[in-house]
């Protein structure tokens, strides 16, 4: 019985291992997943927190200079129709599908100072292209 | 008239008639009617295969009234993309899906005409009742052949980024993989319906075992491949939900290959194995379930559709079933032996199989982390690689130690003698490897860690084979190199499990080198401007550009220095694809076996004339694909048909006194 014993403590030491890295890895790790619209009620009470946002960049609100020091990006999160929305502020690299009007998701920090400051933008690439071929004139395509 | 449509509502008329003859011939025992049941899955099978030429044809012949090919494909296309168009979108992935399951179902009928009649007739069924779950989806919820009320002059073409070599490959490999899992699954289901709970069905299914994990390997790292040349962003794996859709069940099935080492030399653990077997399929259906419904929001989720509810159904009816079946047998499924001690082989090979299932757990929670916590919350939460990357770099690093110490420690009851005699000179090794790297000025703990470990792991493996080799050479006297080779022709299962372990310690070494020691930059520069990286020079020499019907090309030409020493030109891209129109990235690779140079051209301001640059050193990442293919040989000499099992299990009785199966 004490070789089943010996076993058994190991294996409850291996589980609870697992369990300790999932629990910590959860709490360093998570960051809140919203939509722009649940975000934008509870702002407030995220500041200084790590959000990944999924939402639309605003149409003519894209404003990339381009320096020897890098590209600096800053855009505003939000609907056409709506007038608010989330300045996010952003240096590197820009995904391919990155363009004005299209769903992108930021993740990053929400800043004391109402500025997304943003690590990654990830854009969802569609496999059906039926949104862009009911818009004549999708994003057009440029360097960057 | 849509002849692929009606091909695919009759097939689901006799998958259905299958799945109903082969269970009330298996209750009734009327052979009779099980042969009818298997004579409508061969239909099934060429009734699919039509379906699939239906399509297929379409495509070839740019039939752009049928939506699908209207959607995916388009006459500027390559010829061959136009063919792996079948699986570039929903429908027609579905249709592949059903295509491979028919076939290995009718694979599985063939080879077992004569053999195993007892639990067949539940094997078609399982198999059978799985294409009646994909043909109802492609009859009802995602039919592929649907006609346009115009035809469109171009397709919309195929997603750019699937334009791939890699991609060619990538999803049948996959595929092939998740299906082959269906077959323990079936034959074990098969099992607890008969009652028969002794090892023939893992040994009916050991080779169909290897064939799924062989696949499953292949097409997680075809996928990781097309991730580092195509997404651009330096690495191979992102912990996106698609690819540890992927990833679990190959972690179940690798536990499982161990495991039922156990149940066939040992008679116990038979439980777990039934528990592997089942999660593994069920893992490959969830699988393709996140990565056809878009439940979990990923970087490249291709889809959202309604397929989700039906999915979690035949999950849910999968689950209960198998798992009431598997409640119902358990007086019966006991163990007929008892661990001897635990420093012994079944016991490295049981805390191996928990680190296994414990890594699949916690990727699996990471998975659905956003899921569960809305449920429970009410806030959507995610975690992203770090959580992977916290959580399993340690439980992997104990995995690597165990593969080591695995094949080195003797079954039962390993007494000091024996582990001072296998353990310690390979741990010997890998301990002066640790202070060679110390004094070689490395500080990073992982890399200490790590790079020891695996010189462990390969140092016992060496040791094996030096032994087995010498032990040839004195007793047949043959010169080392036919010892070699007879050696691992004699018992290919051992000989062959340690080149997949060979392969193995190499892709711990490249995940290790990639993630503990790369370099990363991002330039802003101006015509023949310079930077450093990794001991490089990189000269930006200015763009170039290149129109084709199908691409526009923006090339930057970038220059590779070694001191004053031209070593190479990368040329970096931004391609533009003309319908539609998308640009995407094409990164520029030197790679050579210590380490990787990647560039990326980020962007190009026509204004300021200014790019932007990413650049990598990825050290040691060959060493994963090189991995890759030393598993994959490993594998091969593993399934390769022939004298195995008898002398193996001739000599396992020599050598253990175990009771054997006489097969």
């Amino acid at each position: 019985m004490t070789r089943k014993r010996r076993f058994v403590v190991g294996a409850a030491l291996l589980v609870g291992a697992v369990t300790y890295l999932v629990y910590a890895g959860v709490r360093e790790t998570s960051v809140y997943y919203l939509t722009l619209e649940e975000f934008l009620p509870k702002r407030d009470s995220l500041q200084g927190e790590g959000v990944r946002i999924a939402g639309r960049v605003r149409t003519g609100s894209v404003d990339k200079t381009t320096t020897s020091a890098g590209t600096e990006l800053r855009f505003v999160l939000g609907d056409f129709n709506k007038d608010d929305g989330v300045p996010v502020h952003y240096t590197g690299i820009l995904p391919d599908m990155f363009a004005e009007g299209r769903d992108v998701i930021v993740e990053g920090k929400y800043m004391h100072d109402g500025v997304l400051r943003a690590q990654t933008i990830m854009t969802s690439c569609p496999s059906k292209y039926e949104a862009e071929a009911a818009k004549p004139n999708g994003a057009p395509p440029s360097a960057g | 008239m849509e002849v692929g449509a009606l091909a695919l509502t009759i097939g689901l008329v006799c998958a259905a008639y299958s799945v109903a003859m082969s269970l009330a011939g298996g209750f009734l025992r009327r052979r009779d009617w099980v042969a009818s049941a298997e004579h409508a899955a061969y239909a099934t099978w060429g009734l699919t295969l039509i379906a699939v030429a239906w399509l297929l044809n379409a495509l070839v012949s740019h039939d752009f009234n049928m939506e699908y090919v209207a959607s995916y494909s388009s006459t500027t296309l390559p010829w061959n993309y136009t063919v792996t168009a079948l699986w570039g979108g929903q429908q027609g992935s579905l249709l592949f899906w059903l295509l491979i399951l028919t076939s290995v179902t009718a694979v599985v009928l063939l080879q077992n005409r004569e053999r195993n009649r007892d639990l067949m007739p539940y094997v078609t069924a399982v198999l059978m009742t799985t294409s009646v779950f994909f043909l109802v989806l492609l009859n009802f919820v995602t039919p592929p052949f649907q006609r346009l009320a115009f035809t469109p002059a171009e397709g919309r073409d195929l997603n750019p980024l699937l334009q791939n070599y890699w991609m060619q490959i990538h999803p049948p490999s996959l595929y092939i993989g998740f299906v082959s899992c269906a077959v323990p699954f079936a034959f074990g289901i098969a099992a607890l319906v008969t009652g028969k709970l002794g090892d023939v069905w893992i040994r009916t299914t050991r080779r169909w075992t290897l064939f799924a994990w062989f696949f499953l390997s292949l097409g997680n790292l075809f996928g990781a491949e097309w991730a580092y040349l195509v997404l651009g962003w330096g690495g191979y794996w992102a912990w996106d939900p698609v690819e540890n859709a992927a990833f679990m069940p190959w972690l179940t099935c690798t536990a499982f290959l161990h495991s039922v080492m156990i149940q066939e030399k040992k008679n116990m653990l038979k439980v777990w194995n039934m528990v592997l077997v089942i999660l593994t399929f069920l893992l490959t259906i969830f699988g393709t379930f996140l990565t056809r419904s878009g439940v979990i929001s990923s970087v490249h989720s291709f889809t959202q559709s309604g397929l989700g509810p039906f999915f979690i159904g035949f999950l849910a009816i999968a689950a209960v079933i198998s798992l009431a079946l598997l409640l119902w047998r358990l007086p019966q499924l006991k163990s007929e032996n008892e661990l001897d001690s635990l420093v012994s082989r079944e016991s490295t090979f049981l805390f191996n199989n928990l680190v296994l299932v414990g890594i699949a757990f916690a990727v699996f929670w990471g998975t659905v982390f956003p899921v569960l916590s809305e449920w429970v919350r009410g806030v959507k939460i995610t975690v992203g690689p770090p959580f992977f990357n916290k959580v399993n770099a340690p439980l992997g690093l104990i995995l690597l130690f165990l593969t080591g110490v695995g094949p080195l420690i003797a079954w039962r009851r390993a007494g000091w003698q024996s582990v001072r005699r296998n353990l310690v000179p390979p741990f010997a090794v890998g301990f002066a490897s640790g202070v060679v790297l110390l004094a070689a000025g490395m500080r990073s703990y992982w890399g200490l860690i790590s790079f020891p470990t695996a010189v462990f792991v390969l140092a016992g493996i060496v040791m094996e084979y030096y032994r087995g080799v010498r032990a040839r050479q004195a007793v047949i006297g043959e010169n080392p190199l036919v010892a070699l080779v007879h050696l691992i022709g004699k018992n290919r299962r051992r000989y062959g499990g340690y080149i997949i372990h060979i392969g193995v310690v190499m892709m711990f070494a490249a995940i290790t080198g990639t993630s503990v020691f790369k370099q990363e930059q991002q330039v802003t520069l101006s015509t023949s401007q310079t930077f450093a990286i990794g001991g490089y020079t990189l000269r930006y020499d200015g763009i170039e550009q290149e129109s084709t019907p199908h691409i526009a090309y923006l090339r930057a030409k970038i220059t590779v220095l070694q001191g004053d020493k031209v070593v190479d030109v990368l040329k970096p891209e931004k391609r533009f694809y003309k319908k539609p129109e998308q640009p995407t990235t094409e990164v520029a690779i030197r790679s050579t076996l210590g380490a990787d140079l990647y560039l990326v051209l980020g962007s190009f301001d026509d204004a300021t004339q200014l790019a932007t640059f990413l650049a990598y050193v990825n050290p040691l990442v060959s060493f994963l694909w090189w991995g890759g293919v030393v598993i994959a040989l490993g594998t091969v000499i593993t399934m390769l048909p022939g004298g195995v099992t008898a002398r193996e299990t001739a000599m396992a009785a020599g050598r253990f006194g175990d009771r054997v199966v006489v097969e």
